[in-house]
């Protein structure tokens, strides 16, 4: 009798033992993130974390850029870097190499015997690097357009591209996900009513409120947070008891937008057809490109301030963008340059940004100008 | 009879196979089948299998189910290219799906929802079908027809699922066939629903779930804990109350000052287990016919319990932010065509298109905002609407 229940009882505490912790055996931590008693809260599993965390690799910051030969720019074909000095360009150029197509792979984007010209020797057009000026024309925008996005965090080709030609999470047009048109042309998410007796103000079927699902369960997936990381879940729709993250969030729909539909797609004509989707059209980013699951890109290491021909903005944390003259530093040294530099700036000071809407930030004034004529 | 205390079943009755009550064959149809004992049934119910009564209603309902379940099989296995090995891993996700929103409640092709429509009519019909058969079988038997009935409850709330479309006028609300597809249908009915938990007939549902659950659990419990004296021949002890009645009896006194009969327990468990699907298919037919907000009709009726705000955003701004409904989606995917080469214009300097998508998704809310709304404040969170998007 006793032999069978101590057999009976060992049985049992296995089995529980193995079904209690079989499920997930990380350490998990919990972060409330809403009012008490709410079950608002963040579930980590800190081992999925610390590894992803790990995996993270940061290139080292290049030296700051030195001293410029004075004299005019020897660009020919320069289009959107030529608001910064020289020295800062070729710092740009090895960073945008490792950040990339890796390190020194100049010819990824370059004909090496005329480092200017768009074209092979042969005259083939090199694809690689008029996708690489537009997407700089692209980083310029987020971090000047998007700052209740990427706050002062801000992108570089790094925060996407992870060291690889090709983005993680690129996606073309496909029946399966249809959802992830919400980030390109088909605009509208919402299916809950506003009222409580039906109108045919909204004629939202259960089958729609599955796209919208399947498109917050990928950007769920894409952060790696739970649904509360952005809603108060006894009422999706509710702003008023959201987490702040679901305005940042909601930024970034915009943000994604913006990108997939005046960067991205328009990049189609430029693309050899290996680069196309099975529709013909170009590759298109979501949220899961930069994120990479983590809440934050590259678990919110700051590398776009350490790279001024990133910003887009007339400064950085207060650190006014240093202009074709070289870094402030050395400016200073040389009066003159320091009064040169001056008017550039105050052109494009943040108040001013805000208010017009239809300036752009970008902080060279001659790019600024034909922006706005444009308009 | 001390085996009976185990929670298994150890005792196993061999006898000659029992042919049943000598019946009517011209009234109630043949009986199938040489009868046999299988251990195996015998651990967890009647050693004995066999014969089987099939009848008009019975083999028509094996049909038309076998028919429905073709029919989900075949576009499942359809839908991943006939492959056999990614129709069995792929099966828990697979789905035959309900016709699309456009198609109201119009016929649609048969790859866009023509197939639903026959597999669940062919599955409605084997289920009515097979009603009406354990509704035969309990007159034959010259029992009552509490099963059947419960059993109707139980469609009630099946067909509920088809009333509702009807009532909204939209195949597309219908539930999709397939593991995950109709759990995900489950989350996406309370979400377009505003949540249905604050859905009183669902709270009512929930109740007789859960109560069912615990009314069996007592019930077999004390049946079971009894056993040692008889208890298991409940219907004996209805009529003849042995110490096995009184114990049990005296168990639920003691414990919570009540006790149910051994006859009134059974009618519980039937009413919750009725009371469960029957309140389910109200509120299901309540849904998107006369409350479309589940969480406003639960503010408004005091349901819903109030905690400090998360974001301090005014009523304009919830409003920018609600974004769009959905509106009526594509007729039918793919439906994007690539521009022709050119076609799209090619910005090669720093010029950019105005990005005019955010503001198109403000363009078709209508301005419900509430007169007495207090105006905007420019307390800290106006930095986090501070965009040029925004002052649009």
């Amino acid at each position: 009798m006793s032999a069978l229940s101590t057999r009976t009882w060992t049985v049992v505490a296995l089995a529980a033992t193995v079904g209690l912790t079989g499920c997930d055996l990380g350490k998990k931590e919990v972060v409330q993130v809403g009012y008490r008693g709410t079950s608002m809260e963040q579930t980590y599993d800190m081992s999925n974390v610390d590894t992803k965390f790990s995996q993270v690799a940061i290139p080292a910051v290049l030296p700051p850029a030195g001293v410029s030969p004075p004299g005019p720019l020897p660009w020919q074909n320069v289009q959107v870097l030529n608001d910064i000095s020289v020295a800062e360009f070729n710092r740009t150029m090895i960073a945008m190499s490792t950040w990339v197509a890796g390190t020194g792979n100049c010819a990824y984007c370059h004909n090496l015997a005329n480092m200017a010209s768009d074209t092979l020797p042969s005259g083939e057009p090199i694809y690689t690097k008029i996708v690489a000026r537009r997407m700089l024309q692209m980083t310029r925008h987020i971090n000047s357009q998007y700052p209740e996005h990427v706050k002062n965090t801000g992108v570089t080709c790094y925060t996407c591209h992870v060291g690889k030609p090709l983005p993680n999470g690129l996606w073309f047009y496909a029946s399966q996900n249809d959802y992830l048109r919400h980030y390109l042309d088909r605009d509208g998410a919402r299916v809950i009513s506003k009222s409580i007796e039906p109108s045919n103000n909204n004629r939202s079927s259960v089958k729609q409120t599955e796209w919208t699902y399947a498109l917050m369960i990928s950007q769920s997936k894409s952060l790696g947070v739970n649904c509360t990381y952005c809603h108060n879940t006894r009422a999706f729709s509710s702003w008023e008891q959201a987490p702040p993250q679901r305005v940042t969030a909601m930024h970034g729909i915009w943000m994604t937008r913006d990108v997939n539909t005046n960067f991205l797609a328009s990049l189609q004509d430029v693309y050899p057809a290996v680069r196309l989707g099975p529709m013909g059209d170009a590759p298109k980013a979501q949220c899961i490109t930069c994120h990479n699951g983590a809440y934050k890109p590259l678990y919110g290491a700051q590398m776009a301030k350490d790279y001024p021909a990133m910003w887009g903005r007339a400064d950085w944390n207060g650190v006014p963008f240093p202009g074709i003259y070289g870094p402030v530093t050395t400016v200073d040294s040389m009066g003159a340059v320091t009064d040169s530099t001056a008017p550039v700036l105050s052109d494009t000071a943040p108040a001013g940004v805000r208010a017009s809407p239809s300036v752009s930030v970008s902080p060279a004034a001659g790019t600024a100008a034909r922006g706005g004529s444009q308009r | 009879m001390l085996e009976y205390q185990n929670l298994f079943t150890r005792v196993q009755v061999r006898h000659a196979p029992d042919p049943g009550l000598p019946v009517d064959m011209g009234a109630t149809g043949a009986r199938y089948g040489k009868p046999f004992l299988l251990s195996l049934a015998g651990r967890i119910g009647d050693a004995q299998i066999g014969p089987i009564y099939f009848g008009w209603a019975g083999i028509l309902s094996l049909l038309f189910g076998f028919i429905a379940i073709e029919i989900i099989g075949l576009n499942m296995w359809a839908s991943v290219g006939w492959d056999p090995v990614q129709f069995v891993r792929q099966l828990p996700w697979l789905a035959l799906e309900p016709p699309p929103p456009q198609f109201g409640l119009r016929i649609p092709p048969l790859e866009q929802g023509g197939w639903y429509l026959m597999a669940g009519f062919f599955l409605t019909v084997s289920i009515l079908l097979w009603w009406v058969r354990t509704y035969q079988r309990a007159r034959a038997l010259g029992m009552g027809t509490h099963l059947p009935w419960a059993f109707a409850s139980a469609i009630f709330l099946y067909l509920s699922f088809f009333f509702q479309p009807l009532l909204v006028g939209s195949w597309s609300e219908m539930v999709p066939f397939g593991v995950f597809p109709h759990l995900d249908w489950t989350s996406a009915f309370s979400i377009r629903y505003g949540n249905l938990y604050y859905n009183p007939f669902h709270a009512l549902s929930i109740v007789f779930l859960y109560g069912s659950a615990v009314l069996f659990a007592m019930h077999g419990a004390t049946i079971l804990a009894v056993a040692r004296m008889g208890g298991e021949r409940e219907i004996e002890q209805i009529t003849d109350r042995g110490t096995a009645a009184e114990r049990s009896m005296l168990f639920w006194r003691w414990t919570m000052g009540f006790n149910a009969t051994m006859e009134s327990i059974h009618r519980w468990a039937w009413w919750f287990a009725v009371l469960t699907t029957f309140t389910g298919g109200i509120g299901i037919l309540l849904t998107g016919t006369v409350v479309d907000n589940w969480y406003m009709w639960g503010q408004k009726h005091g349901l819903v319990a109030t905690y400090p705000a998360q974001n301090m955003i005014t009523p304009d701004q919830a409003e920018f932010l609600r974004g769009r409904y959905q509106g009526t989606s594509p007729d039918s995917f793919p439906s994007y065509l690539a521009p022709a080469a050119g076609a799209v214009p090619m910005m090669m300097d720093s010029t950019m298109a105005t990005p005019d998508s955010a503001a198109a998704d403000t363009s078709v809310i209508p301005a419900t905002v509430p007169p007495d709304a207090p105006p905007p404040s420019d307390d800290a969170n106006d930095a986090l609407f501070s965009s040029p998007r925004m002052n649009r």
